[in-house]
């Protein structure tokens, strides 16, 4: 009571009509990583390449195939020399798991967090409390799409660090060969590492986007991951269609087969940066739809 | 969609106005032409029946939705058009609490308190503590939502309308869900706020609530509005009435028909109708009649009463009175002329 009556009394300064960015980021930070389901996910994902790695390191007895493996044929079919020779280096482990979760899981752990940023959050009537306190529907499209963009990044970044963990166990540190049987040192895997979560999140970003203009037209979270888990597997059957050729360079998953690129010595940047462009793409095409829903939606 | 131009600047004393407003919603319409005006300062009592369009108004009122015609003004400012510049003074309770579950009451009010522009990052704390003992919830402010009941959430509701000092705080059936205690509570609050100078727009189905708390009411009907203005004029212009009390209520009930004045018994004797006649009138006639008058004293219509002749139309109103109201007092074989509908006969408290 007495603070009221102390805030009362105080003229507020005229130009002071928004709450500081950052403090909303930190409310919504301290949302998104409160809910039990965010860590639910999370934990399954960072425990995803640890069980990759023991599996691989059961099976094949021992650390020393990769390097022999040799490279896989290009594109997102080219998955089976990996998966094969991935074995257990903190190199090669970390990629290979990342690929794997970014066909499925990691998007759809994206999708979860943009459906419960805003159609959850209406779902509640929650949403209703931002816009009257007032947060501008610009500014709260800004606020939720960064908090969608550090679970991704979260997300990536421990399933990487979960891999590269689990392969110097494994492996240890001496053992970080190409997929062209070059040896790399550990700062340049690091690097590539770090090249990977940028890339993946980019990606995921774009799932992201498209999955908050799905949020912002709905109050049912469940229909932006269902959309968007339609979409991958749809995406996914259509580049299998070589009729369809035309269409692939339009298609999101596309980019997931450049990934491997990141293995080879020297590194190709001709797909990443192309599946990097596309998914700009359908970042901007998905915050545009998600800012014009919003703006126009009733609260 | 705004023409802030076309609104002419505060006019001082109004902290809300619309004009002509209109809400279609796919070929339904919800809310038609509506004029509001609420004085700076009263507490105004939104009343209807369900569907009658008080919260699509009170929607519009605050730039959640956007009107598909007709102007509005907040504290002196175009809405939507400049919501941003006013929201900020303004509370709100609209739709029932929205909160999360897997969060505690303090979490869910830190969250929102977090977007108040006029608290600074310092404030949040003291604020958010201050609303929660406001409400009377400090003692479950670190329980989860989810363990709450719906009194609770109501209550929680209602902090974050006063997280920051407001100068109109909008709260859409504040009491539902709460007890008696909680509904005094309100009543308190809302009280309190009054006294502050703060401007209430509360929009409510309990008529005793706003008879008790409000000094204006708009009455709303199909989304149109039917009355508005201050409550003692709303009450006032029914038909004035006359408690008589007297033990032999039969006989002054004959005395009066036989002046062709309205009257029907009550349990303390006869309630008489004042249209047409005066009180001197009436206790002369009954003296000559020679019936002992023991008391008379004027009584206000209620406003259960004026409710449910302006909402009348829509059928019976009784689907909105209030449940701790019962509905007839009296048998209605009691009635003189047969034409009165029940609510009118009741007593008045």
């Amino acid at each position: 009571m007495t603070a009221q009556a102390t805030v009362a009394t105080q003229e507020p300064a005229p130009d002071r009509l928004r709450a500081p960015v950052g403090r909303l980021l930190r409310a919504e930070l301290r949302w998104i990583f409160r809910r039990p389901r965010t860590l639910v996910v999370l934990g399954l994902l960072t425990v995803l390449p640890v069980i990759t790695g023991v599996a691989v390191d059961l099976t094949a007895n021992g650390g020393a195939a990769p390097a022999t493996g040799g490279p896989g044929p290009d594109g997102p079919g080219g998955e089976p020399p990996i998966f094969v020779t991935m074995a257990t280096s903190a190199f090669v482990l970390p990629l290979g798991s990342l690929m794997t979760l970014l066909m499925l899981l990691l998007p759809l752990t994206v999708a979860m967090a943009a459906g419960d940023a805003l159609a959850g959050e209406q779902s509640h009537g929650a949403l209703r409390g931002w816009l009257l306190a007032p947060v501008a529907r610009g500014r709260l499209l800004v606020v939720k799409a960064v908090g969608v963009l550090v679970v991704a990044l979260v997300a990536a970044t421990l399933v990487v660090a979960s891999g590269f963990v689990t392969g110097l166990v494994l492996a240890g540190a001496d053992n970080l060969a190409s997929m062209s049987g070059t040896e790399l040192s550990l700062g340049e895997v690091l690097g590539r590492l770090v090249v990977a979560i940028a890339w993946a999140t980019l990606y995921l970003m774009a799932v992201g986007a498209v999955a908050l203009a799905i949020s912002a037209s709905t109050e049912h979270p469940m229909l932006v991951v269902v959309s968007v888990l339609g979409g991958l597997i749809v995406s996914g059957v259509l580049l299998q269609i070589s009729a369809l050729d035309w269409l692939h360079p339009y298609l999101l998953p596309q980019s997931l087969g450049s990934l491997v690129d990141l293995i080879r010595d020297p590194v190709a940047t001709g797909g990443l940066g192309e599946g990097a462009f596309r998914a700009l793409c359908y970042l901007v095409i998905g915050m545009s739809l998600a800012y014009a829903r919003l703006t126009t939606r009733d609260g | 969609m705004t023409e802030p131009a076309v609104i002419a600047g505060s006019a001082g004393a109004v902290a809300a106005r619309t004009r002509g407003l209109r809400k279609v919603y796919r070929g339904t319409v919800a809310v038609d032409g509506v004029d509001l005006e609420v004085p700076e300062g009263a507490v105004v009592g939104m009343l209807g029946p369900n569907g009658s369009g008080k919260t699509t108004t009170i929607r519009m009122l605050l730039g959640l939705v956007q009107p598909t015609e007709g102007e509005i003004e907040l504290l002196g400012v175009p809405v939507p058009g400049a919501a941003d510049r006013v929201l900020p003074h303004v509370g709100a309770l609209v739709e029932g609490p929205g909160f999360h579950p897997f969060l505690s009451g303090r979490e869910n009010l830190l969250r929102f308190a977090a977007a108040e522009p006029l608290l600074s990052g310092r404030e949040l704390d003291g604020a958010v503590s201050a609303a929660l003992e406001r409400v009377g919830l400090a003692g479950a402010a670190r329980k989860k939502y989810r363990a709450y009941s719906l009194g609770m959430k109501q209550r929680l509701g209602l902090a974050s309308a006063l997280l920051a000092p407001r100068r109109l705080v909008v709260l859409d059936e504040p009491t539902n869900g709460l007890d008696p205690a909680g509904t005094q509570e309100v009543r308190r609050i809302i009280a309190e706020l009054h006294a502050q100078g703060v401007t209430v727009l509360v929009s409510s189905h309990l008529l005793a609530e706003v008879e008790a708390t409000c000094t204006h009411v708009v009455v709303l009907n199909a989304g149109v509005v039917v009355a508005q203005g201050p409550l003692d004029d709303l009450l006032e212009s029914g038909n004035p009435t006359l408690l008589v009390v007297t033990a032999d209520g039969a006989a002054a009930a004959a005395a009066l028909h036989d002046h062709r004045v309205t009257a029907w018994l009550a349990p303390a004797g006869v309630r008489v109708d004042l249209t047409g006649t005066t009180p001197a009138t009436v206790i002369e006639t009954l003296v000559r009649a020679g019936v002992r008058v023991d008391e008379a004293r004027r009584e206000r219509t209620g406003l259960e009463d004026v409710f449910a002749r302006l909402t009348h139309d829509l059928g019976e109103a009784s689907g909105e009175r209030t449940a701790d109201q019962p509905a007839a007092a009296e048998p209605a074989s009691d009635q003189p002329a047969g034409a009165r509908p029940a609510p009118d006969q009741e007593p008045v408290r």
